[in-house]
């Protein structure tokens, strides 16, 4: 549509006289219309999202005490941060800090070595300052994350609510892709009943997590849930799940991809069905084995798909918070706390700055993961 | 029924960013007239029409329509009706509510629309099918939905963007004929725009050819089939094309593969490249002593009433002659043309402008 | 068939395709499994459920109504608040982001918009002054906004036309889907203050306003992509006609987008539906959503009763599935992958 609203109103008086009230109303509405349609979208954001992220923002760097009436509000600059990554919080956000193992300084240098390399691999493909600078972020995180898991973990210490949202991320994401795609691929082949199937495994996707968490809390108890026979069986009749950090981690992995994998699945088999059949019987006349075929024609077609739906994925798995809350309240200790849940707690003791400073941290490594990978990995799978 | 206007376009621009779509259009149609916009794709004819519309913002410029300057005036009320050359049907409405749907957004009354589509539809023969969706007419039908939705409003004027190139050859040609009939009838100006210069022929009162945004000729059919401005419009013009042969003027003749075509009433400096112009059907198979051009018989194809002889010329070039349907002749046999001298047509071989008998060379 | 017959093209070999079964039906018992479990929890007995695992009923035990009976009888009040609070704000928030959000997708779509980059500069430079003067220095909120507004206004007139560097629709459009990146903690915290300060705590207002934000990314991108792919001599045609922006809009884009909005309708009210970490901050009582009332049954001194718990959670997916069955059709029809693969 042309741009012609926002044109002189004197001129279009002349043709058209205004005739009744009505009529003026319309005729206001009408030229003003390019605006009505944006604004209150924009208006909404502004006040309900971007005002709070602002205001976070501020919040972060003070100390409120909420009090009848009202809040006090003291400025303490950066010690909301300090606090989380250098001073008492740092146990809770980065994780305990123990000396280097042998196998941690191997990893770290590992993870510095495949850095490095990835550095130079850029540098010799040809390399724009906007490139290099927008890189540097990927780069400082893979580094950070690298050593915080080789100090932490690997050198036998717990890790704080950063690297544990990482892992919901990476891991969680990761197999909910593999199984995701998989069951798509199967469904997407030429089998009775597959519509069926494709309704069953939508709907866990739809379920509220707090009503997964719970469910789940059931199905994995040893001495009451349906499969305490087996644990009995096992032996493993004492052990709970929520005492052990990793099964723990493990236990709410698997809870998640129960909700997220219909996710990944229902996306990807549109896009398989969206492969046009010709391109798999040309190959299959060509005598393309199935692999082949799948490695070949429809693998590049999917994945702009995949990669959009991954970014989708990923979003929402930073924000991972009813899941951990509902099924181990973040335990045993932090170790199945995400950053959000974090947050969620210091804003339960009161503690609104800590709270932002956490929310924003959070903020950051998203945004710079999500950039990371829609520069680095979608955008260049679309162009190629 | 309104009057018909007269439309006024001057100096007409568009700029969309760097790129100048639209040069400096000026041109007037008359009330009543039919005008038909033609030229081959991108060369702004369509947007120097959605202009008119009031879809493209005028840049540079000023449109009058029945005197009344326009330029700025949203499309709502320049009383201008348009056929998309994809009908622009609305899928979830019927035919009735298609054609009926200007009326019921200028808040007419629900008789009135009733009986103004039956008027319509009746006009193009299409009151048997107001309840049917655009998904259940023929191509041909739903041109005729898309006509009546545009005539049911009596606009001033009329705007028709390549509305027959989605049908059949078949069909377009029954289409054309019944098209120019309604305007006649109605008497609404109208500008067409299409890249076919059959239907720029058929139906135009007069025909504007445009290239690159540029106005390069406008004229009644005759006139820019007969006597083109430039070796553009007469490339243009006519199926199969103008043949062009090029040679260098050497005392008021140009020399062409063996034979001096002489430059008739033309002076024109020696050593200028000069193009030939001819028609295929004023130029004739002959005997090579006597003939304007030698060239080889490329191949020949039989139409029914008439043999179409594709011909290598001196530069390799494929030249056109009309001959007799019964004409015998073997692929490769070198034969003489002959063409008529009044109907050759020279132009600068540079340029492109028109050279004019009593023109300066 | 022969063993030289080649198979069909496309067709599977018979151990291919039984692997293929296999593999789909252990997934299906994977799927089906807990919601089963829920289901029979809600009928069993204390001392069933107590005693250890029994999965069939009237085989294993015998069905018991007492969970039910507990949740529509005796907490019927609570219960009934929750469920209405729920559909109210669901419906409530998904309509009005759904027109808010579809609106403003269309508009990115037809019009031309150029906002200045240094007025949105200008902007948050003022709104974070006027926050910074508020929060830290005690400076009456009302007076800080009207400084703020006032240097804002004053200054984009005096500097306006000096920085002419303009945004694009495109930088509309992702600035608004990436509102979506925000988790709600980031947020939640000061749209907490700011419903506190005008009393709107705990009302279904808060958290229907605050649903309908959260979920406009979603709607505007689908949305968007939904009337790009209109084609605009639709449009074009109606407006020649004398539509306005609006009749266009009602009369011809939306009845041509019917299956798109049909599907975000359903995504945005699922999710609405479901939201669990916005409601426990907005709500404590009068507003309470379904997702708390289960939450809330975890406080009880006697651990959770995870009879009347299945029970509550049942009742709250039903109507979840009946719209996910739906909403499933439309995605394999491709309705929602075109957004994605752009």
């Amino acid at each position: 549509m042309s741009d012609l609203t926002s044109e002189s109103a004197a001129q279009r008086d002349a043709i058209l006289p205004a005739r009744s009230r009505g009529d003026r109303l319309n005729e206001w509405l009408d030229r003003n219309s390019r605006h009505i349609f944006l604004w209150p979208a924009v208006l909404l954001i502004l006040v309900f999202s971007i005002f709070p992220l602002v205001a976070s923002a501020v919040i972060a760097f003070a100390r409120i005490r909420l009090q009848a009436g009202g809040y006090r509000v003291r400025f303490v600059g950066w010690q909301n941060f300090e606090k989380q990554i250098f001073g008492s919080e740092q146990f809770h956000f980065l994780g305990t800090f123990g000396p280097v193992s042998v196998l941690g300084w191997v990893f770290g240098l590992a993870v510095t070595a495949g850095v490095i390399w990835w550095i130079v691999a850029y540098l010799r493909s040809g390399w724009t300052v906007i490139g290099t600078v927008g890189r540097l972020f990927p780069w400082g995180l893979v580094l950070l994350l690298g050593w915080l898991l080789a100090v932490t973990t690997l050198s036998g210490r717990p890790f704080g609510t950063l690297l544990t949202t990482y892992f919901y991320v990476l891991v969680g994401c990761g197999i909910q892709f593999l199984i995701g795609m998989g069951l798509a691929f199967l469904c997407s082949r030429a089998i009775r009943g597959r519509n069926v199937f494709r309704v069953l495994f939508f709907l866990p996707l739809m379920i509220t997590p707090i009503g997964i968490g719970y469910t789940f809390r059931m199905m994995e108890d040893t001495s009451k849930g349906p499969f305490a026979p087996v644990w009995q069986w096992a032996g493993l009749g004492d052990f709970s799940w929520a005492t052990d950090p990793w099964a723990a981690r493990m236990f709410i992995i698997i809870a998640d991809s129960w909700q997220w994998i219909p996710f990944v699945f229902i996306m990807l088999l549109a896009a398989f069905e969206n492969v046009p059949r010709d391109f798999n019987e040309a190959a299959q006349m060509d005598g393309a084995s199935e692999w082949q075929i799948f490695r070949e024609i429809t693998w590049p077609q999917i994945l702009p798909v995949a990669a959009t739906v991954m970014l989708i994925r990923v979003i929402e798995a930073f924000k991972i918070v009813d899941l951990p809350n509902i099924m181990t309240s973040g335990g045993p200790g932090i170790a199945t706390e995400s950053m959000s849940l974090h947050a969620l707690f210091a804003w339960r003791s009161l503690d609104l700055g800590q709270a932002s400073a956490v929310a924003y941290l959070l903020l950051v490594v998203t945004v710079i993961t999500c950039v990371s990978f829609f520069n680095l990995v979608v955008l260049k799978r679309v162009r190629t | 029924m309104m009057e018909a206007k007269r439309v006024e376009i001057r100096s007409m621009d568009k700029h969309y960013g760097a790129f100048h779509a639209v040069k400096d259009l000026t041109l007037t149609v008359e009330p009543g007239e039919f005008l038909v916009l033609l030229g081959p794709s991108g060369c702004g004819k369509s947007t120097a029409l959605r202009m008119i519309a009031g879809l493209e913002e005028i840049t540079g410029g000023a449109l009058i329509l029945g005197g009344r300057d326009v330029t700025h005036v949203l499309p709502k009320y320049r009383d201008i009706a348009m056929v998309f050359q994809s009908y622009a049907l609305y899928p979830h409405k019927t035919v009735a509510e298609n054609i009926g749907f200007p009326l019921k957004i200028a808040g007419a009354s629900v008789a009135d629309q009733q009986a103004a589509v039956l008027d319509a539809a009746t006009q193009v023969h299409l009151e048997q099918l107001l309840d049917r969706y655009p998904r259940e007419l023929s191509g041909g039908q739903r041109q005729r939905v898309a006509l009546a939705r545009a005539i049911i409003r009596r606009p001033a004027l009329f705007l028709m963007d390549e509305p027959l190139s989605n049908l059949d050859a078949k069909l377009r040609g029954a289409m054309r004929a019944e098209l120019k009939r309604m305007q006649k009838d109605l008497g609404v100006t109208t500008i067409y725009v299409t890249h076919d210069q059959i239907e720029a022929m058929t139906l135009a009162h007069r025909v504007a050819i445009m290239r690159d945004g540029v106005l390069q000729q406008l004229g009644t059919p005759k006139e820019v089939y007969r006597d083109p401005a430039n070796i553009f419009v007469a490339g243009f013009m006519g199926s199969p094309p103008m043949n062009f042969v090029t040679g260098t003027a050497l005392r008021q003749a140009i020399r062409v593969g063996d034979h001096d075509v002489p430059l008739a009433g033309l002076s024109v400096r020696d050593g200028r490249e000069i193009s030939v112009g001819f028609r295929p059907e004023d130029a004739a198979l002959c005997d090579p002593a006597e003939a304007t051009l030698t060239a080889e018989v490329f191949i020949a194809e039989m139409t029914g009433d008439e043999t179409l002889v594709t011909l290598v010329g001196p530069h390799e070039d494929h030249l056109i002659v009309r001959a007799d349907p019964d004409l015998q002749i073997d692929d490769g046999e070198r034969v003489g043309i002959r063409v008529d001298p009044d109907r050759r047509y020279y132009f600068d071989a540079e340029t492109g402008a028109r050279l004019r008998p009593d023109g300066t060379g | 068939m022969s063993l030289f017959t080649p198979r069909r093209i496309g067709q599977m070999s018979p151990g291919g395709s039984l692997i293929t079964y296999l593999l789909l039906l252990a997934w299906a018992a994977f799927v089906i499994f807990p919601i089963y479990w829920l289901v029979i929890t809600s009928f069993k007995s204390i001392s069933d459920v107590n005693a250890g695992p029994v999965y069939l009923p009237f085989i294993d035990f015998q069905p018991s109504l007492h969970a039910w009976k507990d949740l529509l009888i005796e907490d019927w009040d609570d219960t009934r608040r929750a469920y209405v609070n729920s559909i109210i704000i669901a419906l409530c928030s998904t309509g009005l982001s759904v027109l808010v959000g579809s609106m403003a997708a269309y508009a990115l779509v037809r019009v031309t918009y150029a906002p200045r980059f240094s007025t949105i500069l200008l902007f948050v430079l003022s709104l974070g002054g006027a926050l910074a003067a508020s929060l830290a220095y005690g400076v009456d909120w009302r007076l800080a906004g009207a400084v703020a507004v006032a240097i804002f206004v004053l200054a984009v007139r005096g500097l306006g036309n000096r920085f002419a560097a303009t945004l694009g629709n495109g930088d509309i459009l992702f600035w608004m889907i990436s509102q979506r990146i925000l988790a709600p903690v980031v947020v939640v915290v000061p749209i907490y203050m700011m419903f506190q300060s005008v009393g709107l705590l705990d009302t279904r207002t808060a958290i229907i306003v605050t649903y309908a934000v959260i979920n406009l990314p979603i709607v505007v991108w689908l949305m968007f992509d939904f009337f790009n792919s209109i084609p605009r001599d639709l449009e074009e045609s109606a407006q020649l006609d004398g539509a306005t922006m609006f009749t266009v809009f009602r009369e011809v884009v939306l009845p041509l987008s019917k299956p798109g909005l049909a599907a975000t309708t359903l995504l945005v009210m699922i999710l609405a539906w479901n939201e669990y970490l916005l409601a426990l901050f907005l709500s404590t009582a009068d507003a309470q959503t379904m997702p708390i009332l289960v939450a809330a049954m975890n406080a009880g001194e006697r651990g959770i009763l995870w009879w009347t718990m299945s029970a509550v959670i049942v009742v709250m997916i039903l109507p979840v599935l009946v719209l996910a069955i739906v909403l499933q059709r439309f995605i394999s029809k491709g309705i929602l992958v075109g957004a994605v693969k752009g």
